[in-house]
């Protein structure tokens, strides 16, 4: 997957790209080193700005930088493991 | 006022407290906690009395010292200073001494809340220079944006998923907005318009004009407390999608109060939720001070956000003032909203049943005594939720163009009566 990837993004799109995001993990997550395994799979650049763990969530500020093909996987690889994604606006749609 | 940015100090984070100029920006670089806006109140105090705020136009503007605007408002000037209804038909029904109820169905000029919003979002765009603004938005706040948009002669863009309902896309149209309609999931699209926020330079009204949009929610405690006779109610009722409301009603009460407009006093600010998309109010009352995200199912369109933005910062207000939340079905939505229009000859929207069913709720359960006084907040008119109650309000008898059938059609239900 992580090589597949990384060829993949670089067909798609070229556009260097930051997204801040609030990840919220579910209580099963919270101890696996996701965000290490993000590095590691999807050529992108990962830090942590604020993170709070509790037994039933945990709850992450990370900014995001890379290709933006490369970042849109790394979201949707994340969300497809049972992360919640969120731009750092949260709500950018109102009622 | 203050040429460059009337009584407004700075933006400053609400999570490290790092303070930025008052510019287009909404979350704070170091920790990206959300950016709100710091006042001079020695100023303000200095300057705003009772005597000042009543020798002005009835309208939100009244407090403008209070608001995000360094001068004078450009865009809105006859939003807000909407009824406050003294409702003792429905107190009697809900069991409470004395009920009030907050009547921002009939604001100006798109019937919601929502235009106290966007008329300090778009005022302050034009301070800050902003020629085209924008929203994303799933109901009012697309419409108010679109036609104040219109009224200041601004260039607007509202996004909106493509599943919505076209009555709706209508409301904005009708206005010369451009409507884009976004195919996807609402994460998605949610994610898109955050993207699109932050790199064609617009005013974009709940994104980077957030911290200055946000505020405009206050004037509605602000209205309340001068409404009841310069006092802060004891009890609140507002109903919850991001949170945000609840929190600046809070606010607007403690400014009324640090200013010296009104007496010190404990005012408590309660949250109402649909069962189908209630985060904060499951939270609240498991005691958690954070939420789960949740997939939204409920006929409450305009309060199903399922990850609210200022959930955390509305259960730490609740719970620092002692008050509490709830939540209530669809079923007893609909019965809210019958209850209101019954009672008080006031259609609400969908928002509005989850308000009146929550502090019926509430106040059955004691968390609000019977023997106090409250305020249900009515967010948006009925008019635009038709859908919601159709086909549960009963049906229009049919009759022939005939007298003898309409006197035979009162017997019948006399009949019944007896």
């Amino acid at each position: 997957m992580p090589t597949k990837n990384k060829k993949k993004a670089a067909t798609q799109s070229c556009s260097p790209t930051q997204r801040r995001l609030w990840l919220m993990y579910p209580p099963k997550l919270i101890q696996k080193p996701l965000i290490w395994e993000l590095g590691q799979q999807f050529k992108v650049v990962t830090n942590i700005r604020q993170a709070s763990v509790t037994d039933e969530i945990g709850i992450v500020c990370l900014e995001v930088d890379g290709e933006r093909a490369d970042v849109k996987a790394a979201m949707q690889w994340l969300e497809k493991l049972g992360v919640s994604v969120e731009p750092v606006e949260i709500n950018a749609i109102a009622s | 006022m203050s040429e460059h940015q009337g009584f407004m100090k700075a933006l400053k984070c609400r999570e490290c407290a790092r303070e930025y100029p008052l510019a287009a920006t909404h979350v704070c670089e170091f920790d990206f906690g959300p950016l709100e806006v710091a006042y001079d109140y020695d100023r303000i105090k200095k300057s705003l009395t009772r005597q000042s705020i009543e020798s002005r136009p009835k309208t939100m503007w009244r407090y403008r010292e209070l608001l995000p605007v360094a001068g004078e408002p450009t865009v809105g000037q006859q939003v807000g200073f909407t009824p406050l209804v003294r409702a003792d038909r429905l107190a009697r029904q809900l069991g409470i001494r004395e009920l009030w109820v907050k009547n921002d169905a009939v604001n100006y000029p798109t019937l919601s809340f929502k235009d106290r919003v966007v008329s300090v979002a778009l005022s302050r765009s034009k301070e800050l220079g902003f020629e085209t603004v924008a929203c994303a938005s799933t109901g009012n706040l697309a419409n108010s944006v679109a036609a104040n948009a219109a009224s200041a002669g601004l260039k607007s863009y509202v996004f909106i998923p493509s599943d919505l309902e076209q009555g709706k896309i209508l409301n904005s149209l009708i206005y010369g907005a451009n409507v884009i309609a976004i195919k996807g999931h609402y994460d998605e699209v949610n994610r898109l318009c955050a993207e699109i926020a932050g790199k064609f330079g617009w005013a974009f009204v709940n994104v980077n004009m957030r911290p200055y949009y946000a505020e405009g929610s206050k004037s509605m405690a602000y209205e309340i407390a001068e409404q009841l006779g310069w006092r802060a109610p004891e009890h609140t009722i507002v109903p919850m999608a991001s949170g945000s409301l609840l929190t600046k009603i809070h606010k607007g009460y403690q400014e009324m109060m640090k200013v010296g407009l009104i007496a010190g006093s404990h005012p408590k600010v309660y949250g109402a939720q649909a069962t189908g998309c209630s985060p904060i109010s499951t939270a609240q009352r498991a005691g958690l001070d954070f939420f789960k995200p949740v997939k939204p199912d409920t006929i409450a369109k305009s309060l199903a956000i399922g990850t609210p933005a200022d959930g955390f910062y509305a259960l730490k207000v609740m719970r620092e003032t002692g008050a509490a939340a709830d939540d209530v079905t669809d079923d007893e939505i609909r019965d809210g909203i019958k209850l209101l229009a019954e009672t008080e000859g006031i259609f609400a929207e969908t928002a509005g049943g989850v308000t009146v069913g929550v502090a019926k709720k509430l106040i059955a359960s004691g968390k609000i005594p019977r023997d106090s006084s409250a305020v249900i907040c009515i967010t948006g008119n009925g008019l635009k939720t038709l859908d919601a109650v159709q086909g549960h309000c009963g049906k229009a008898r049919e009759i022939k163009p005939s007298l003898r059938e309409f006197e035979a059609l009162l017997a019948d239900e006399e009949k019944v009566g007896s």
